[in-house]
């Protein structure tokens, strides 16, 4: 069994949000010197259920995962680290053409780099990425290899053929299956990821890391990075938050309560 | 020893052991402003500065430009003057190496060890515990309205608050004899660049309640008045090193004090005025924190100085029972605030018989030092306990029970399941 797992590299979500700095003129968000980006935590729990569906099927299963990325050098730092977590090789797309992708960009050369990989049965990501928060790659990748999508999972079991999994929902959660091959985006539901281990990381040295470029996926300049994206950018801001705090007073907690229920309904909050 | 699988990490670009680093809380800047060490990870005997404890009574200052640098000596002396950290580098330099520790450092295990003398199932204190927490702002918690202790304790860990380093600096006794020290002196006020007004919360986190009054002294420098006795020590220094490099911001640079011995919270950071007092200073964390008493109300209170008698098992940890029948070296480490560990004993029965643990020795008085024993482990419940006796025939526990619940000293069982 063949795993592909999509994974990106992100600035450190857990930063101060003091230090999250935007160019609004070259809508770029701006790195910070010597803060170094890390794995989207949705894509490392996407890596831990690969680990975990490799653990369940045991030595008889043979599961092979390997690691996918859009990037420049830089991302080599957070392929390494899914390889010494457990994953068996890794994909770096990593060429200037693919600069600048939006999720339709990098969806679509991942979906090449799959076909490249050959017969992939189950395709993993994380739920959205963590910085820009969109969502879309996972199932535009499915939608571009023509397989099915389950979202935000947090549990995966495979089984004769079948990928199942339990979505969370807004109100609980809901089992559905899917045949192979399949695309599962994983929610942080799914629960903690487990550390590297020593022998693990050593191993890691020794895995495969390709690099390609649009060549070796078959894709033109044209149809892939900036000269692909479809999103069109009108403006990258980071939102001014208001966080004035209103006390609501009254005589007694039932005059309190009312006041605030009026409150909330006159805010429409209620 | 069958310990949990060893963590990797890539160190300068291969594949390593983990490189452990502190379990830091940081404010909204992600400044780090209080961490703990995670010193059952380490090995040796000196903690690397990225793994150093830290701890700030009041609200870290802002740093200084070591060109833009001087304190003032001052006082009682014949000759006050200024130094610069260029004028200090210049006189005779001195290096000691030494464990520090936060007078409150494994407080709660006062009320477990009490707990657990009368059969009640309070949760032991976990060394391994590693809590990251992110804006912070400790010195706030006051004006936030209802203070919950429990809460507060799981944000603040009280444990592995505690490190050994080497620090290079000057003898302070060198500068105070420079200045021409009076005889009217008694005790050395320094104080440092940390200003703001004491959190009453952290008292009562120290002292487990919260129905007293805690003194307000308003916004203060911290400071620190240490008798002149210890100041004239020849290992009591004003420190600019740290580890075989300059001071760190958040351990006290360009200057601070190295008290080996005493409480964390005597070695005063980022020093900018050294007072010769002809009397003890009423400092706050002087004569109403960190003191000893049988209560908020005692009119007898005490100020804390050196720190008592301490062992901890490092191996093998009660996380990893259940183990096998096997040998197994029983590890740990040994300091004292009145100078070297000189026996360690070990008991595998819960304190019925006891036998000499193995002390690697070495000259720093103040470090602490490694121990260990063989244990043939047979299967059954066994609990392993330790205690260490000092140079000055000390032998732990030699800190009485206080209100602040500081200088935790006691003998911690370690339970464990041999198979």
């Amino acid at each position: 069994m063949h795993i592909a797992v999509c994974i990106k590299q992100i600035p450190d979500p857990e930063i101060a949000p003091s230090l999250f700095r935007i160019d609004e003129d070259a809508r770029r968000v701006v790195a910070i010197p010597g803060m170094s980006p890390v794995i989207s935590p949705f894509d490392e729990q996407a890596v831990e259920a690969a680990l975990r569906i490799r653990d369940a099927l045991g030595d008889g299963g043979e599961v092979r995962i390997t690691a996918l990325t859009v990037g420049d050098e830089s991302a080599r730092r957070i392929v390494k680290h899914v390889l010494a977590l457990g994953a068996d090789d890794a994909v770096m797309m990593s060429d200037p053409a693919f600069a600048d992708s939006d999720s339709y960009a990098t969806a679509h050369v991942l979906a090449k780099a799959i076909a490249k990989l050959g017969t992939v049965d189950l395709v993993l990501a994380g739920r959205q990425a963590a910085d820009l928060d969109a969502g879309v790659v996972g199932p535009g990748l499915a939608e571009l290899c023509g397989i099915p999508a389950i979202t935000f999972a947090r549990k995966i079991d495979v089984a004769d053929g079948v990928v199942r999994a339990i979505r969370v929902l807004e109100d609980g959660s809901e089992t559905v299956e899917a045949p192979l091959p399949a695309l599962v985006t994983v929610s942080h539901e799914m629960g903690g990821v487990r550390n590297a281990s020593l022998r693990e990381t050593m191993r890691a040295a020794k895995k495969p890391v390709e690099t390609w470029g649009p060549a070796d996926i078959g894709a033109d300049i044209g149809e892939v990075g900036a000269a692909a994206a479809r999103r069109r950018l009108e403006r990258l801001y980071v939102p001014v938050s208001d966080t004035a705090c209103e006390f609501i007073e009254g005589d007694g907690a039932r005059a309190v309560a009312a006041a605030l229920a009026r409150r909330l309904v006159e805010e429409k909050v209620l | 020893m069958p310990r949990r699988e060893i963590e990797g990490d890539w160190v300068m670009g291969w594949p390593d052991r983990k490189r452990y680093r502190l379990s830091p809380s940081k404010d909204q800047e992600g400044r780090t402003i209080h961490a703990r060490t995670p010193f059952l990870e380490l090995e040796g005997l000196i903690t690397p500065t990225d793994a150093y404890y830290i701890v700030a009574q009041l609200q870290m200052p802002e740093p200084v430009h070591p060109d833009d640098y001087s304190f003032e000596i001052c006082g009682e002396v014949e000759n006050p003057a200024t130094y610069t950290l260029e004028d200090l580098r210049k006189l005779p330099g001195h290096t000691v190496r030494a464990v520090t520790e936060c007078a409150g450092d494994d407080t709660e295990f006062w009320d477990y060890l009490e707990s657990r003398a009368k059969g009640g199932n309070l949760p032991k204190p976990s060394r391994t515990v590693r809590e990251e927490v992110e804006g912070v702002d400790w010195h706030g918690m006051a004006d936030s309205g209802e203070i919950d202790l429990r809460e507060l304790s799981s944000l603040m860990p009280a444990t592995c608050i505690v490190s050994g380093g080497e620090w290079t600096g000057v003898r302070l006794r060198e500068v105070l004899e420079r200045a021409g020290v009076k005889d009217s002196a008694v005790a050395i006020r320094v104080e440092g660049f940390d200003r703001g007004r004491p959190d009453p919360t952290i008292q009562y986190r120290s002292v487990g309640r919260t129905d007293f009054e805690v003194h307000d002294p308003g916004v203060i420098n911290y400071d620190k008045g240490l008798p002149i006795e210890k100041a004239m020590d020849s290992e009591t220094l004003l420190a600019w090193a740290h580890n075989g490099e300059y001071l760190t911001h958040v351990h006290g640079a360009p200057v601070r004090m190295v008290v080996p011995g005493w409480a964390g919270n005597w070695w005063v950071k980022w020093i900018h005025r050294v007072e010769v007092m002809d009397r003890m200073p009423d400092c706050y964390h002087q004569t109403h924190y960190f003191v000893s008493g049988k209560g908020p109300d005692d009119p007898d209170k005490k100020m804390m100085t050196a720190l008592g008698v301490k062992t901890v098992i490092t191996e093998p940890l009660e996380e990893e029972s259940p183990l096998p029948a096997d040998t197994y070296a029983i590890r740990g480490l040994a300091w004292s605030g009145e100078g070297a560990m000189v026996r360690v004993e070990v008991s595998t029965d819960n304190g019925e018989t006891w036998n000499d643990a193995h002390i690697e020795e070495h000259a720093d008085r103040y470090l602490w030092r490694r121990w260990s024993c063989l244990w043939d482990a047979r299967p059954g419940h066994h609990t392993l306990m330790a205690r260490g006796t000092d140079e000055k025939g000390r032998r732990q526990p030699v800190t009485e029970w206080n209100f602040q619940r500081k200088h935790f000293d006691g003998i911690v069982p370690v339970d464990v399941e041999i198979e």
